[in-house]
């Protein structure tokens, strides 16, 4: 097997790509379906609160904010600075602590505090970092609220349906990009005969297979890794969501050239991505119903690869929280491999017998 | 003595139960033109097919450059080409990039490509997109992208299958040009004219069998009449008469008639290819 020739043929299909309609609408339909699903069910897009803070006396309200959930927090030297950040809406809000202000604010004084907020700024933001500004300072104060809220939660707990939405669309990019396009690249080059005239020449019919596989895994890594940045879920540990997106792009190229090998056109394609979609699809719609029995997700193939990417990119954990996940991901894989191999045979012998 | 660029012994293939080649056997030397004519389905196609490892034979055995044909074999597959009928290039590259990549895949890093379209008539429409060519321009890309290792064996299946004179005549310089090269050529095709100006020599092919192999020159000597036909003024009409050359005071009678005031023309009565073919086989080049 020659590296330089399966280099060769990547290379090919990367350039041709852009160059067919199909290629384009497969890249671009995860982002059209994550702003379809934004605009539907509220945006992901909305960025966090901006808060600016310039504190001249390394204050306990800017570690406290630090250590706030959902708040970007930017530091200043300058209250200038801060202030035009907030005039050119590239802050929320700003908050200016002098120096000594917490020494004050514990002597029960009562020192002067700016605060700018943005007049462009979403009034949702405004009111999360005003509310988060209060509650820092009273209890640096160390006074307790002056009332006890009592919380009523309505609706389902549990995640957000914009967030449990993500894997829905993760699955499409890796669906599209790693089981349909190199799929149809191998379909096309048998319909076209193409990878007849590829054969008489040095190429190896394993060749070909490896390019269109790893055109597979690298399109599929590349766009659900997109879609996960598009949706604000790359998650804390990029390494992690790394390893987790290039194993499923793995199993679903695996799945993809399978799928190539034994279409003999494009509506013999068609016709078995019709036929196994569901069962591909069935465990993205398991994070929309949590509370379905989750343990039918795992009789699907591509719940082995929408769970590890759904616990390391979406909820925060590390790639060792989900390595029994990602194992099944690879066996599956590899266990395809010799039904690959027996099938490329077949196709071979159907190709030249035309 | 040169070892053959094509050896061919008893060679079989069947699709199922249907025998597509029985027992051929032929060889063709360095820079020799072979004229596969047969009807569609008399097992052309499949016999290149085999000869290119595309699909291992049943029995027998073939030779490409002294090795032994088989899957994978990328000494041979460096050093063939193959035309094939079914105009297989990639529609959406440039014809410059179609043979820039296939000469990659053969490990080709100064390939000429620009002087390869020249030869064959497409330099000016190089960075044109293959999809915008027409059917005798997509057959030139063919056949230049069969020129772009410069092969020791071309595989020609069909060159010039509907395709214009113009467009005909000019493939068949470049393919002449090729064997003036050296390269050793074996061309398929049901084009009996074709056969007859390219091939070196000429085996029809029938049902999977070759019935007969041998220069067009002694075919149509050996299987056609030797004789001319002669064309004369008589009074008002034309009158003609056959002159069997092989029958006794032949040379007179013909000398006598070419002499004569009266004489318009002599043709001579060869067979043609076809007719030969039809007298082996009972059967047409065409369909």
């Amino acid at each position: 097997m020659s590296l330089t020739r399966i280099l060769k043929m990547l290379r090919k299909d990367f350039a041709l790509g852009p160059r067919s309609p199909i290629f384009l609408y497969m890249i671009l339909l995860p982002f059209a379906l994550t702003g379809l699903f934004q605009f539907a069910f509220g945006s992901l897009f909305t960025p966090q609160p901006r808060l600016g803070i310039v504190d001249a006396g390394n204050s306990a309200i800017t570690a406290a904010v630090e250590g706030a959930d959902g708040i970007d927090l930017t530091l200043l030297d300058d209250a200038a600075e801060l202030r035009a950040q907030v005039e050119a809406n590239d802050l929320d809000a700003g908050l200016v602590l002098p120096a000594g202000f917490d020494d004050a604010v514990r002597d029960g004084g009562r020192p002067p505090l700016q605060f700018y907020i943005g007049g462009e700024s979403y009034a949702s933001n405004r009111v999360i970092l005003t509310v988060t500004a209060l509650d820092a300072i009273r209890d640096l104060e160390g006074s307790a609220a002056p009332v006890d809220v009592e919380v009523v939660s309505f609706g389902e707990a549990g995640l957000p349906i914009n967030l449990r939405l993500v894997p829905i669309i993760v699955f499409y990019a890796l669906a599209l990009a790693g089981i349909f396009l190199p799929g149809s690249s191998l379909v096309e080059e048998k319909e076209h005969g193409t990878l007849n005239a590829l054969l008489v020449t040095p190429v190896k019919v394993s060749e070909v297979l490896v390019s269109k596989w790893i055109f597979g895994v690298v399109l599929a890594t590349v766009m659900s890794g997109v879609t996960l940045a598009l949706n604000g879920a790359l998650g804390p540990r990029p390494l992690d969501v790394l390893t987790v997106l290039v194993t499923g792009a793995i199993l679903v190229a695996t799945l993809g050239l399978l799928i190539g090998v034994l279409a003999k056109d494009s509506t013999m394609l068609f016709a078995l991505i019709k036929g196994t979609g569901i069962l591909m699809f069935a465990p993205a719609i398991f994070y929309l119903f949590p509370d379905w029995p989750q343990w039918i997700a795992k009789l699907f193939p591509l719940y082995w690869v929408i769970e590890p990417i759904w616990q390391v990119s979406v909820m925060g954990g590390a790639v060792t929280e989900v390595w029994f996940e990602v194992l099944v991901a690879l066996l599956i894989s590899a266990a395809l491999l010799p039904l690959i191999v027996v099938v490329a045979r077949r196709m071979q012998a159907q190709m030249v017998s035309q | 003595m040169t070892t053959p660029a094509i050896k061919v012994e008893d060679l079989c293939f069947s699709y199922g139960d249907i025998e597509a080649v029985k027992n051929v056997s032929f060889e063709v030397q360095p820079g020799e033109i072979l004229g596969f004519l047969g009807p569609n389905g008399a097992g052309k196609s499949t016999t290149i097919k085999v000869l290119t490892g595309q699909m291992p034979p049943d029995s027998g055995r073939a030779e490409i450059l002294g090795m032994e044909i088989g899957h994978d074999n990328p000494d041979i597959q460096a050093q063939i080409s193959v035309c094939f009928e079914e105009k297989n290039l990639y529609l959406n590259m440039t014809a410059l990039e179609n043979l820039d990549f296939f000469a990659s895949l053969f490990g080709i890093k100064d390939a000429d490509s620009m002087e390869i379209l020249r030869r064959v008539g497409l330099a000016e429409r190089a960075k044109d997109r293959v999809h915008s060519f027409s059917k005798g321009m997509r057959q030139r890309m063919m056949i230049s992208r069969a020129f772009i290792n410069k092969p020791s064996v071309l595989f020609l299946d069909e060159p010039t299958d509907g395709l214009d004179p113009v467009t005909s005549a000019a493939i068949r310089k470049t393919i002449k040009e090729e064997a003036d090269r050296g390269a050793a050529v074996l061309l398929t095709t049901h084009d009996m004219f074709e056969a007859d100006e390219l091939s070196d020599r000429v085996a029809f092919i029938n049902e999977g069998e070759i019935v007969a192999l041998d220069t067009a020159e002694n075919l149509k000597l050996k299987y056609g009449t030797r004789s001319v036909r002669v064309r004369l003024r008589d009074g008002e009409g034309v009158s003609e008469e056959h002159i069997a050359l092989d029958e006794g005071g032949s040379s007179e009678r013909l000398a006598h008639l070419a002499a004569s005031p009266d004489l318009m023309t002599i043709h001579t009565e060869e067979a043609t290819l076809e007719a030969i073919f039809i007298e082996l086989t009972g059967r047409r080049l065409e369909g």
